[in-house]
């Protein structure tokens, strides 16, 4: 007989997911799931539409990281029109690049300001009404005007290079629709009208040494907390330096061993297989080489700092380095860091955003570049979250027959379950009841991933939570919900 | 682009919802339909859903209208009502409640907008394009209200505002 808790389904979480936690008769953790259980098909419901669409659906499938799509599909887009990433205009891919370094920096802001600093600021012990930033605002107001304004400079880069802020469309195949003006550049950088790219540098970096500051004081509980080895995935460019929109895949093991040696994108199907478990939609990506026991990847963050050899903005470099410090100089698999990871993520993109307002090619007229048709596309780029593949086939009349989207979360499920399940031991086991801080610790160790269940799945939902604990026999002892 | 800062008008229309499911697309079938009718000094918006960062937004208006669709079975067909700051919060990073705006706006930005919902009902939900016709009908006198009873009475306020300010 096994007591089974179940957390149904996990707040801060983008969509619907559910956790289980089955305990034997001595109370001991025996088995824990993370489960995601809602489905929407997107890869079968674009079949049929023209390739040409692909940019534009696919966006549909997430109000959080539309951007992230919208350019991988386009990158695989690319492909089928016949055009090579580096066949594309310098134009095209300028915008490209700032529209999604715009996106990685809003998105990494939402996570930062209005999922992560709750826990942060107020511990895994503090009451639910609490751990929100709503709260955040009213005990931190300077925090949060940084915040929502760091996230709006974001959203405002999406909307001038995209037209809107969710949803928007810059690309196109082959190239991208509109070019830059002088006037919209001016706006990001003479600080007139909104706070200026350089403010953002500036508050990216405060961020960066506040989570700094943050580990030194509470390093055990950082460096401990669901920390598990793992193999560790992410995009470097030709010299090994971090790349977050066109590179070489790279891979390796918790130890830092090269597990995938930076391989093409395009070459991914060679290397990569996808698993399936009864109790989840969503699938489980691993190395084929190395097997599906071992083989599977922490995307993300955490994953690309771990992976890549140094950061090519001065600022993030310097901060990677002191972080490299910090982790002894070794790969580092504790879940937390994650959010240093980010916000030295979000330092890069302030940095890249700059250099790219400030080179004129911004401006330029040569858009669109044409090639010879082909009937596969792959693209794949680092979205906020990790690694993201987009794979399209299409016949002869250029309808999609066939797609096939690995996203970041998907990558990381088994992470996540890895991570739920030593909060399960740690936290939940022996105890015979729940808390809401034990709860929310099981809540932190998924958030870390900043997982968005509904882009994993191609679904959309949320609901309250509720936790059941049921003893060995299955009787219902402790019962916990939130709505 | 607009100053945002000294550009804007004193009111700001956002409308709520999405096109791409039938009737929830109301609330941009109102603000669309309304900036065709009051093209000039009022501020138009449109959103999926309301975020946090909207509290900054609205904190740059003396009024705020928020359109949305409702499912309630409103007795005219739709309603207008006065939207007070409340502190409730959602669970989720990008939906928020038009009074958790406020709420927000006044705690971080200091600004107190007097705000007005317009709930229209709907009764279509799928993912599909177009107002159902019964909706469209709610929709049409929602607009009438705004044009004939609130806009008239918030641009009396404007000026009165605006003389007071001459006066001095």
């Amino acid at each position: 007989m096994t007591t089974k808790i179940t957390i149904d389904p996990v707040t801060r979480v983008e969509g619907h997911g559910r956790v289980t936690i089955h305990l034997d008769e001595y109370g001991h953790v025996k088995e824990s799931y993370f489960h995601i259980v809602e489905f929407r098909g997107f890869e079968r419901f674009i079949q049929g539409h023209p390739y040409w669409e692909a940019p534009v659906l696919v966006q549909r499938l997430c109000g959080i990281c539309p951007v992230s799509h919208h350019l991988a599909a386009a990158k695989a887009i690319d492909q089928i029109v016949g055009v090579e990433p580096w066949e594309l205009s310098p134009t095209a891919t300028l915008l490209r690049r700032l529209m999604h370094y715009g996106q990685i920096f809003q998105s990494h802001a939402l996570h930062f300001f209005y999922l992560a600093s709750p826990d942060l600021l107020f511990g895994v012990d503090a009451p639910p009404e609490k751990r929100n930033v709503v709260a955040v605002a009213l005990e931190n107001r300077e925090l949060a005007v940084k915040g929502i304004t760091m996230r709006k400079f974001g959203q405002e880069i999406i909307r001038a290079v995209a037209g809107k802020k969710i949803h928007g469309i810059l690309a196109v195949p082959g190239g991208v629709h509109k070019t830059f003006s002088p006037e919209e550049r001016d706006y990001f950088l003479n600080g007139k009208e909104i706070e200026n790219i350089d403010t953002m540098i500036e508050w990216s970096q405060e961020m960066v040494n506040f989570m700094r500051d943050y580990h030194i004081k509470n390093r055990k509980f950082l460096d401990e907390f669901a920390a598990f080895p793992s193999g560790h995935l992410g995009m470097v460019d030709a010299n090994g330096g971090l790349e977050l929109y066109d590179g070489k895949l790279r891979a390796i093991s918790s130890d830092g061993k090269i597990t995938l040696p930076d391989i093409n994108t395009s070459d991914y199907q060679d290397y990569f297989s996808e698993a399936v478990a009864q109790w989840s939609y969503m699938k489980f990506p691993y190395l084929k080489q190395v097997g599906r026991e071992n083989g599977w990847n922490r995307v993300g963050p955490l994953a690309r700092i771990n992976v890549c050899d140094f950061i090519p903005t001065p600022l993030a470099e310097k901060a990677r380095q002191e972080y490299m410090a910090f982790s002894g100089q070794k790969v580092n698999n504790s879940t937390l860091y994650s959010h240093w990871a980010r916000l030295i993520e979000v330092l890069h993109c302030a940095e890249l955003i700059k250099e790219l307002l400030t080179d004129d090619n911004i401006f330029g007229n040569d858009l669109i570049r044409t090639g010879t048709p082909r009937l596969k596309g792959i693209g794949i780029i680092e979205a906020p979250r990790g690694t993201l593949t987009h794979h399209y086939e299409v016949d002869e009349k250029g309808k999609i027959i066939r797609c096939n989207l690995i996203v970041s979360t998907t990558h990381n499920n088994d992470a996540m379950n890895r991570a739920v399940k030593w909060v399960a031991e740690q936290v939940i086991s022996r105890k015979g009841t729940l808390t809401d801080s034990m709860l929310n610790q099981v809540e932190i160790a998924i958030r870390a991933y900043d997982p968005c269940l509904s882009c994993a799945t191609q679904a959309m939902g949320k609901m309250p939570l509720q936790a059941e604990l049921y003893n060995h026999e299955g009787v219902l002892i402790d019962e916990k919900s939130r709505n | 682009m607009k100053n945002p800062e000294t550009e804007t008008n004193s009111i700001l229309l956002i409308g709520i919802g999405n096109s791409g499911r039938r009737d929830d697309g109301l609330g941009w079938q109102f603000a669309e339909e309304a900036s065709l009718l009051i093209p000039e000094g009022i501020d138009y918006e449109f959103r999926y859903q309301l975020q946090i960062e909207d509290a900054m937004l609205v904190s740059r208006y003396k009024t705020v209208i928020f359109a949305d669709a409702t499912y309630e079975n409103t007795e005219e067909g739709y309603s207008i009502r006065k939207c007070l700051p409340a502190s409730h919060y959602f669970y989720s990073s990008h939906v928020q409640s038009p009074e958790t705006i406020l709420y927000l706006c006044d705690e971080i930005y200091r600004k107190k907008p007097q705000a007005f919902t317009i709930a229209i009902t709907g009764y279509e939900w799928e993912l599909k394009n177009g107002i159902s016709n019964k909706a469209t009908d709610n929709l049409e006198k929602a607009l009438a209200s705004w044009m004939h009873d609130l806009y008239p009475s918030l641009r009396i306020e404007q000026d009165k505002e605006q003389t007071s300010k001459q006066a001095f």
